[in-house]
């Protein structure tokens, strides 16, 4: 019998009670340190799963800028709506109603609320749709804050800019090549949901905003190209055409339009056509623009000289057993009438001279066969075989620009050359990157690669040939007003992809060229692809050529260094005054682009003054004006020609009065200055207006001055300077009293 | 009989365990419903606590012998009750369990009937002095008990119609069941399992069955199990301290009331759970203590009988948080927040105090 207590209940049951009760709580500890301890991670997991979710949000995507701070590319902020289906009190009413706003079939999203928890109502809207279905303050639909690329300029430079797919990823252009620094870095959104789908959100990490990119592109230049390019296409009837504008002397693009174009905004309507950039993807045979090489070999190689006389042989020459025929006929020609009338056997003749080697090294010192290193993606290499895949006739055929492939960035590189006294400049689309959201108002430009290639005598030869070539050449339509200009025609046979031999009705027609002759500002290459009926490069490039070099150049202030002829004069006041608006300086001016978002208030009152000088140009008398003009500039003319930089010998040319016109005032934009890259301390935006008069910035002597007084001196007058030595100034050039372009650079010799 | 009941006598122990764990009990009711639509309800509880407490010194003042005198008025009144609750009873949920009184508030008899059995069942096998238990008052017992638990299983109410069977499984226990006894009604339940299984409505066999497999319908009959395993999981050894996300973002299903040892769990982790089992297993262990050194056989049988209930709560509300029970809506005494629940227990302990206090007695 077992033990009992006091009250008689059986000890050892009791005991058994307490056992028992031991024994679960045991399983109950055991079953928690299973949770607990070795569960713990994973348990931890699936409750963070069900708790957390975390979302990238998008950073803002960086804003490209023309040179002077003008937005070309920009991301704003557009509401989206969504709808939650299990939010919605009558799913169906809410569908008419936003069908009715959105212009959508309400159907169709009917059919998605009822198969779907979440549905987009509306994506990207327009500030006014979304405002209205704010205003409906419908419960279930919420709006999120999504970026959208847009590009305020529409075609304007559409494939060097490119264009971004749905999620705002650079597909083409400088949106592609610079993805990286544009895109920035995503942020971090942590979300806690709760068991009753109630978020409380927790930014974990900001969206880092993408860089912003100024480009070298200006855009009124841009516009000036764009427009010709059009307008030579709807006259050619080509297939593809490209304009590049270049500043010879850094290397910068200041234009680059492409033909056929698309609008980067509608990115749906866009075929790979559309968006290739010929100007850095196209290889084409060059034909005669190539000449320029090798004539520039010959002089450097000193095989050759200007003045040298070539019997042509009336135009037919045999090289290793193969005839080769020149379009006329030339008997014997100067070295320089050999580049002015293109001539095929005066350019084998002094190839041959030079030998095969020679020649290749020129071509490869002038960059082609490999690409330029500009920053637009899909860079072309050019074809240009190594010496030992020549054949016999390939020297002959290479010496006219056949066998070899070029794209026209490598042409406008072989002319910059000549334009920048034989230095040969890689070309640069990309001025700077900028910290996020800021406007660009100051940036360094980076020194850009160059070699010397041909000597500045050589270079200096070759402008006054290739004036030639303007003057009484091929490229007579070439011809500016008020400006000197040189440039090579080319007129290419393009290889029938089908048949392997060169097309006896597709031509490829170029002209490459710069302006003013001793001092060039800007280099224009213009390359049609298969124009109909007229097909010459002298026919149809060389006018584009003249037409937007003649604006650009008075866009940009550069000063005139001929006389425009008087019947001309009275011919272009009659015409001004008849059609204000017709092909001049003011056709260029930004009212024509839409008002910048950015800097409307100072286009605005920029606009009037325009307005103004198309007045006044139009009214003062033109004959009594050009006297005055003519006794007061020709002085100034010719230290223009010994102007800047050009330390190079100059050979006086044929022509032999050269002045610069305009004595009227004038209104013109600072962007001359923003053009050379000495303008870096001042503000690129371009908005600043002021008066020169006599077509530049007369220029102050800075003789007796310290260092100090002189560089203050020359930011008061809108100029550089570049001091040599140290001391008291006793020496500048251009001499003081001359009118330059704002922002020349001024050397100015110290002494002690 | 000399009567000299004092205070002095009262256990102190027993009191302090009781209000460390319900205080334990108001900090996680605080900050279980802090984000919810409870807020405030520790306060509530605190009152009903401090009610409690009351009503416990009142109990233990009455000896009980007095109320096991009467114990059968009050069983015909608790089964009257119960009838009322058919009659009268406010729908709830399918559930027909509370009578609404005239103050707004809502009564449960089922609770109280608990009590009323212990007393009952107490008394009537302090009337038998055999050593075995016959099977007459087996059947006796088994049909006292039996009656009112039909009655809350008719409501339905499966939770609480459960907690009456250890107050005569206890009784049975102490009162001398035999070995060939209790397996012969293990054979008859098992057999009879399947006849209760049928009766069953399909969301009751769910959620009986729901624990065995959680993972097999997370967002359905499995999800309070899962969201109360992942809590107790992810609080870790020490806890998630105030992050106790399950918690506080609504997943773990009432924090505050049958999934507080899920809330507490995963706020203090391994140590602090520990710690609680702790000290509701050295509060057991007390009252057998208690039962042990009761002054006679009816004393020792209410204190184990309220062993039992306290015991089977425990078990079965731990139990479902771990995943070892079936969901049943038992609330964990002392802790979970619920005046009914709270009041029992005070009224229960005031029981125990009383046989406690008159253990020198006689």
């Amino acid at each position: 019998m077992a033990s009992k207590t006091d009250s008689g209940v059986a000890k050892p049951r009791l005991y058994w009670m307490g056992g028992l009760l031991l024994l679960w709580f045991c399983a109950i500890c055991l079953r928690l340190v299973y949770l607990q301890i070795f569960a713990y991670g994973e348990f931890q997991v699936r409750a963070h799963h069900q708790q957390q979710r975390a979302f990238e949000t998008s950073p803002i995507r960086g804003v490209i800028y023309d040179r002077n701070g003008q937005s070309l590319a920009m991301t704003t902020q557009v509401e989206s709506f969504y709808a939650v289906s299990s939010d919605l009190p009558d799913p169906a009413n809410t569908a008419s109603l936003l069908g009715r706003i959105t212009g959508t079939d309400p159907r169709e999203l009917l059919a998605c609320l009822k198969t779907k928890n979440f549905c987009w109502v509306a994506r990207k809207t327009d500030p006014e749709i979304a405002d209205r279905i704010r205003s409906m303050n419908l419960r279930g639909v919420y709006s999120q804050k999504e970026s959208k690329r847009f590009y305020p300029k529409k075609e304007l430079a559409a494939q060097v800019l490119g264009y971004v797919g749905m999620d705002d990823e650079g597909l083409s252009g400088i949106e592609r090549s610079f993805e990286k620094k544009l895109r920035g870095k995503p942020g971090r959104m942590a979300l806690s949901v709760d068991a009753h789908r109630k978020t409380f959100a927790r930014v974990e990490q900001e969206p880092e905003s993408g860089e912003n990119i100024v480009l070298t592109i200006d855009e009124k230049i841009q516009y000036i190209a764009d427009r010709e390019l059009d307008r030579a296409m709807q006259e050619t009837h080509s297939i593809a055409g490209t304009v590049i504008v270049q500043n010879p002397r850094t290397g910068e693009i200041l234009a680059l339009a492409n033909s056929p174009t698309f609008n980067p905004n509608a990115t749906r309507a866009i075929s790979p056509e559309k968006l290739k950039n010929h100007a850095v993807s196209d290889v084409y045979e060059p034909g005669s623009t190539f000449k320029v090489i090798t004539l520039a070999a010959g002089l450097e190689e000193k095989v050759t000289h200007p003045d040298e006389l070539i019997d042509c042989q009336m135009g037919s020459i045999v090289v290793a057993g193969m005839r080769i025929h020149d379009a006329h006929p030339h008997g014997i020609l100067s070295v320089a009438e050999v580049l002015a009338q293109s001539s095929q056997v005066g350019a084998i003749k002094i190839a041959l001279r030079l030998g095969e080697d020679r020649l290749y090294k020129y071509i490869r010192a002038f960059g082609i066969g490999q690409q330029t290193g500009i920053e637009l993606p899909g860079e072309t290499r050019g074809l240009s075989k190594p010496v030992s895949r020549w054949s016999k006739v390939s020297i002959g055929a290479i010496s006219m620009g056949q066998e070899i492939g070029i794209s026209p960035v490598q042409l406008t590189g072989i002319v910059s050359t000549m334009a920048n006294d034989g230095v040969w400049v890689a070309p640069r689309i990309v001025a700077t990157t900028t910290e996020p959201r800021q406007a660009p108002h100051t940036f360094v430009y980076q020194p850009a690669a160059e070699r010397r290639v041909i000597s500045p005598l050589t270079a200096a030869q070759m402008r006054l040939m290739l004036e030639g070539v303007v003057l009484h050449g091929t490229g007579k339509r070439a011809a500016l007003e008020g400006y000197t200009s040189g440039g090579k025609t080319g007129t290419a046979q393009r290889v029938d992809p089908a048949t392997h031999a060169y097309s006896k009705t597709k031509y490829v027609a170029s002209f490459a060229g710069f302006a003013p002759l001793n001092n060039p500002a800007i280099t224009v290459a213009v390359i049609l692809d298969s124009p109909v009926g007229l097909h010459q490069g002298g026919q149809v490039s060389a006018p584009v050529f003249s037409r937007v070099a003649q604006q650009v150049l008075a866009y940009m202030n550069v000063p005139r260094d001929i006389e425009v002829p008087a019947s001309r004069q009275l011919l272009m006041a009659a015409k001004k005054a008849a059609k204000p608006n017709d092909e001049e300086l003011a056709d260029a001016a930004p009212d024509h682009l839409g008002a910048p978002l950015d800097l409307a208030g100072a286009e605005g009152g920029d606009a009037v003054p325009n307005t103004a000088t198309l007045a006044q140009n139009a009214k003062p008398s033109p004959a009594s004006s050009m006297i005055s003009e003519i006794a007061q500039l020709i002085p100034a003319a010719i230290r223009t020609r010994e102007a800047p930089v050009a330390n190079t010998p100059v050979r006086t040319s044929s022509n032999s009065a050269r002045v610069t016109p305009s004595g009227n005032q004038s209104v013109v934009r600072q962007s001359a200055a923003a053009l050379s890259p000495q303008s870096s301390s001042k503000p690129a935006s371009g908005t600043v207006v002021f008066d020169v008069e006599q077509g530049g910035i007369p220029v102050p002597s800075f003789i007796g001055k310290q260092l100090r007084t002189a560089v203050e001196l020359a930011e008061e007058s809108n100029l550089e300077i570049e001091a040599v030595g140290s001391g008291v100034a006793w020496d500048q050039s251009p001499a003081a009293g001359s009118h330059v372009a704002a922002g020349t650079r001024i050397t100015v010799r110290f002494e002690r | 009989m000399a009567r000299f009941v004092s205070f002095r006598d009262f256990d102190w122990q027993l009191l302090f365990l009781v209000l460390l764990i319900c205080s334990l009990g108001v900090v996680e009711i605080h900050s279980a419903t802090l984000h919810s639509k409870f807020a405030g309800a520790h306060i509530r509880q605190i009152y009903w606590i401090v009610g409690g407490l009351v009503c416990m010194f009142a109990l233990s003042a009455i000896n009980y012998h007095v109320l096991l005198e009467r114990v059968h008025w009050m069983y015909i009144a608790s089964v009257a009750s119960l009838i009322s609750v058919f009659l009268f009873g406010q729908k709830y949920l399918g559930a027909r369990r509370w009578i609404k009184l005239p103050g707004g508030q809502h009564f449960q008899p089922s609770e109280w009937v608990k009590l009323i059995l212990i007393l009952a069942v107490a008394k009537y096998f302090s009337e038998i002095r055999t050593k075995d238990l016959s099977w007459e008052d087996f059947i006796k017992a088994g049909a006292m008990v039996g009656v009112p638990m039909l009655m809350v299983l008719a409501q339905p109410d499966l939770g609480t119609s459960l907690t009456y069977i250890p107050v005569a499984a206890m009784a049975l226990f102490l009162g001398g069941l035999r070995l060939r006894q209790a397996l012969i009604v293990l054979v008859v339940a098992t057999a009879l399992l399947p006849i209760a299984w049928h009766k069953l409505k399909p969301y009751q066999k769910e959620r009986l069955t729901s624990f065995l497999s959680p993972e097999a319908d997370r967002q359905g009959s499995g999800y309070q199990v899962n969201q109360s395993l992942i809590a107790v999981g992810s609080g870790g050894i020490w806890g998630s301290s105030t992050q106790g996300s399950q918690t506080h973002y609504g997943y773990l299903p009432v924090p505050q009331t049958d999934f507080i040892f899920a809330a507490w769990s995963e706020e203090r982790g391994f140590v602090g759970a520990l710690f609680l089992l702790l000290l509701y297993f050295m509060l057991l262990m007390r009252l057998i203590q208690n039962a042990q050194t009761a002054p006679d056989r009816a004393g020792a049988f209410i204190v184990m009988g309220v062993v039992a209930v306290l015991a089977f709560h425990i078990l079965v509300n731990v139990g479902m948080v771990v995943g070892f029970m079936p969901v049943t809506g038992i609330p964990l005494p002392l802790m979970s927040y619920g005046g009914s629940s709270v009041l029992f227990m005070f009224l229960a302990l005031g029981i125990v105090m009383n046989v406690r206090m008159r253990r020198f007695v006689n």
